[in-house]
């Protein structure tokens, strides 16, 4: 009870009101910054003053950012699923365009081609010009392989390439993780406001989500990052820089601290590139490799078994790389075409005449057996059609569904940490007012105050 | 609940989507497919190249059947000539074995029954693209030639071999008939017969040309018998490529089913498509200009 008692709350007061202020300012300043937080005082009675404990004034007992770390987790898991989804399907787009059903000089096209040359030249076998078209044919066939398979090597090469950028923009990340780690530390020891570190840890790991999935633990010294199988990638302020290194593949691999995690990384747009260069190409260049060994070795086991137009054994047809071993370890890519003249078509059964068809009808009849792992070449084409549009298919449908999950997600997390301008504009006119009482308070209090001390005063009425 | 204070990104989305399906609609509209690479119906690409295949079939059965056609049509037409040389020889036979005409006269009917001969045995030896007729499979040298040791004997260096040639799947005709089942057959050789009228017209004796003129008219019979293979070919080949262009029909409508857009629904999911996306400017347009509570705080 009293009035400097009443000086003391009012300047409580002006004080607090001040501070709400400062925070509406920052809220305001920050609406559009990425990871920001809004902010709101928490304000609490204080410790009753004055004689009797009758006037209780006000305190800021914290600044708080409002903030919603499970959905921030959830936000960044499903970030990087969907970059991982779209860097699958943009990085494969290229090749899926050799396997369309339009593409003029794809393996299906040309293979059917072939075939046809083949049946033309059944109907007049001796006819040289139909032989010619023949070999013209099968060089189509060669060079849609070739084309097909260094297609598939450049979009290896393009994500392989950006496995590298990826890594140096993660270790960016991660060093900055570290630094904000340290710079929070000593503001806790400290005991002063952590939330900017948060803010920007927030904004620094929703651009890594989108690079690589990773694993957080809140720890004593701050936030701990790891990857999914638990090897570190920042602890307290320090970061494991992720490095390259070549694999026998010539591609490179991610390492951390000297573990390789390579095939650890399930997210991002690392995950992504890493995903489709090391299983998705890798497989078709081995399913490609052995339709071409396939293909060339049934040409030529048919052709070797017959007599070409000058009386004499055939001889292979194609070049596959290494016919005795077996191994078709790059065969698509470096097929060729071994006659040098359409007479060296072994259209004549084995001692034939110049005129027989008989080991070219075996020939046309390839078109129809299951020399291509089971299937007939046709069959072995559509069949990669269709693997390699379902995998981007797949990775489309994927990448709208995590869109849509993370559309809500963060409308959530907006209605939650998102700075409101109503919200503010009516915090701001409270604060003023709660302002301009206790202003008008201290100038009551000042006003009473005059009065006592006037009373000793008398007027000499003089 | 607190609402969402961020209208603006989800504003972005929503345009995205929309005019992610205008682009879509206009596609379908000008390519005039539903599918247009693999990412698109993985299935119903997988099976156009299927169809195309089969398609790509279909058009080379036809080709070689038309090219057969033309083969067949002509060897069909050089023994047409053939049975008219024939049909000569056998009247000059009848002519010379009715014991009327002088030995002179003999002479000069032997003379036109050679000239028959040789004209025979240029038809027997007849090319087509490079290709003799009717030589079997050794295509590539004349099948009738004059014995070295005897010029008057005609030797078959042909072979007796078939080709034959893909029409359809798992169907094939033979694309030739050989010499030796036509001209040269055993007991019906057209050139001996030939050669032994011309000899008996030679030596006059009735009987013996009437004998003659009887192979001869024996071997006419056979190269007609011959005949009816090739027309029996062409019949089939001509049902065949009727059959094939019903198929041909078929793959495509059925391609077409697959892939082909509908260009009413497409050209109405443009329009739709059209009006979501004026409708998100307007709103988010609308919604900019809305006043806040700063408006009126003074």
């Amino acid at each position: 009870m009293g009035l400097t008692a009443d000086l003391n709350v009012s300047m409580q007061s002006l004080l607090a009101a001040t501070e709400s202020m400062d925070v509406t300012t920052t809220n305001i300043a920050n609406m559009n910054t990425p990871g920001y937080a809004r902010r709101s005082v928490v304000l609490e009675e204080s410790a009753p003053s004055g004689g009797d404990g009758s006037t209780t004034g006000v305190d800021v007992k914290a600044i708080q950012s409002i903030r919603d770390t499970v959905l921030n987790l959830s936000i960044n898991a499903a970030t990087s699923q969907q970059n991982l989804s779209n860097a699958v399907s943009s990085t494969l787009s290229p090749v899926q365009t050799m396997f369309s059903d339009t593409a003029s000089g794809s393996i299906g096209s040309t293979i059917d081609s072939f075939f046809s040359s083949l049946q033309e030249l059944s109907t007049s076998p001796a006819d040289g010009s139909l032989r010619a078209q023949v070999l013209t044919s099968a060089d189509n066939v060669a060079s849609s392989f070739q084309s097909t398979a260094s297609v598939i090597t450049q979009a290896q090469q393009q994500a392989d390439r950006s496995v590298v950028q990826q890594t140096s923009d993660a270790n960016s990340l991660l060093q900055q993780i570290a630094t904000t780690n340290g710079q929070m530390s000593t503001a806790q020891a400290l005991g002063q406001s952590t939330n900017s570190d948060q803010d920007q840890l927030s904004s620094l790991l929703s651009q890594l989500s989108a690079i690589v999935d990773y694993q957080t633990v809140n720890s004593s010294d701050g936030l701990t990052l790891t990857t999914s199988n638990g090897t570190p990638l920042v602890v307290g302020n320090t970061a494991y820089a992720l490095t390259n290194a070549l694999n026998p593949n010539g591609f490179n691999d991610i390492y951390a601290g000297g573990t390789d995690i390579t095939g650890t990384i399930q997210g991002g747009t690392l995950g992504g590139e890493l995903q489709t260069r090391d299983q998705t190409l890798a497989t078709l260049t081995t399913q490609l490799d052995q339709f071409a060994y396939q293909f060339a070795q049934a040409v030529n086991n048919v052709q070797t078994a017959g007599s070409d137009g000058n009386g004499k054994s055939g001889v292979a047809m194609f070049n596959p790389p290494d016919t005795t071993s077996g191994d078709a370890t790059g065969a698509a890519s470096s097929i060729s075409v071994a006659l040098t003249s359409g007479s060296q078509i072994a259209a004549a059964a084995s001692g034939g005449a110049s005129g027989d068809d008989t080991n070219l009808a075996k020939m046309v009849d390839l078109q129809n057996q299951s020399i291509i792992s089971g299937d007939t070449p046709d069959e072995a084409f559509s069949n990669l059609t269709f693997n390699i549009g379902s995998t981007i298919s797949e990775a489309n449908s994927n990448s709208t569904a995590t869109g849509n999950i993370l559309a809500q997600l963060q409308n959530q997390q907006s209605s939650v940490e998102g700075v409101s301008l109503d919200e503010e504009s009516s915090n701001l006119l409270l604060y003023e007012r709660s302002y301009q009482a206790a202003a008008k308070i201290i100038s009551t209090v000042d006003t009473l105050m005059g009065n006592v001390l006037d009373m000793g005063v008398t007027d000499p009425g003089y | 609940m607190r609402v969402n204070p961020n209208y603006a990104s989800d504003m972005v989305s929503l345009m995205d989507q929309a005019q992610q399906a205008e682009n879509n609609a206009a596609q379908e509209l000008s390519t005039g497919r539903r599918v247009n690479l693999p990412s698109d119906n993985p299935a119903a690409e997988a099976t156009m190249i299927d169809e195309n295949s089969q398609s790509a079939a279909i058009d080379q059965y036809t080709a070689s059947s038309d090219s057969l056609t033309d083969v067949l049509n002509t060897a069909n037409s050089t023994l047409d000539s053939v049975t008219t040389l024939l049909q000569r020889a056998v009247s000059l036979g009848v002519e010379g074995a009715n014991g009327t005409n002088n030995q002179t006269d003999l002479n000069s009917i032997a003379a036109e029954v050679s000239g028959i001969q040789s004209q025979v045995i240029a038809l027997a030896n007849t090319s087509y693209a490079g290709h003799y007729l009717f030589a079997g499979t050794s295509a590539g040298t004349a099948p009738y030639v004059a014995d070295a040791s005897d010029p008057t004997q005609i030797d078959y260096v042909g072979n007796d071999q078939q080709n034959h040639v893909r029409i359809g799947t798992g169907l094939s005709v033979a694309s030739n008939l050989p010499g030796s089942s036509i001209f040269s057959q055993s007991g019906t050789n057209v050139f001996d017969a030939l050669q032994s009228l011309v000899t008996a017209l030679q030596s006059g004796d009735s009987s013996s040309i009437a004998t003659a003129e009887s192979s001869v008219s024996d071997s006419l019979n056979a190269v007609d018998t011959a005949q009816v293979f090739y027309g029996n070919t062409v019949d089939e080949l001509t049902t065949n490529e009727t059959y094939l262009s019903q198929e041909k029909l078929n793959i495509t409508t059925y391609q077409n089913t697959l892939v082909a857009s509908d260009t009413a629904e497409a050209a109405t999911d443009v329009t739709q498509a059209e009006t979501v996306l004026n409708a998100t400017i307007a709103a988010a347009a609308q919604i900019n200009q809305q006043a806040n509570l700063l408006t009126y705080l003074h």
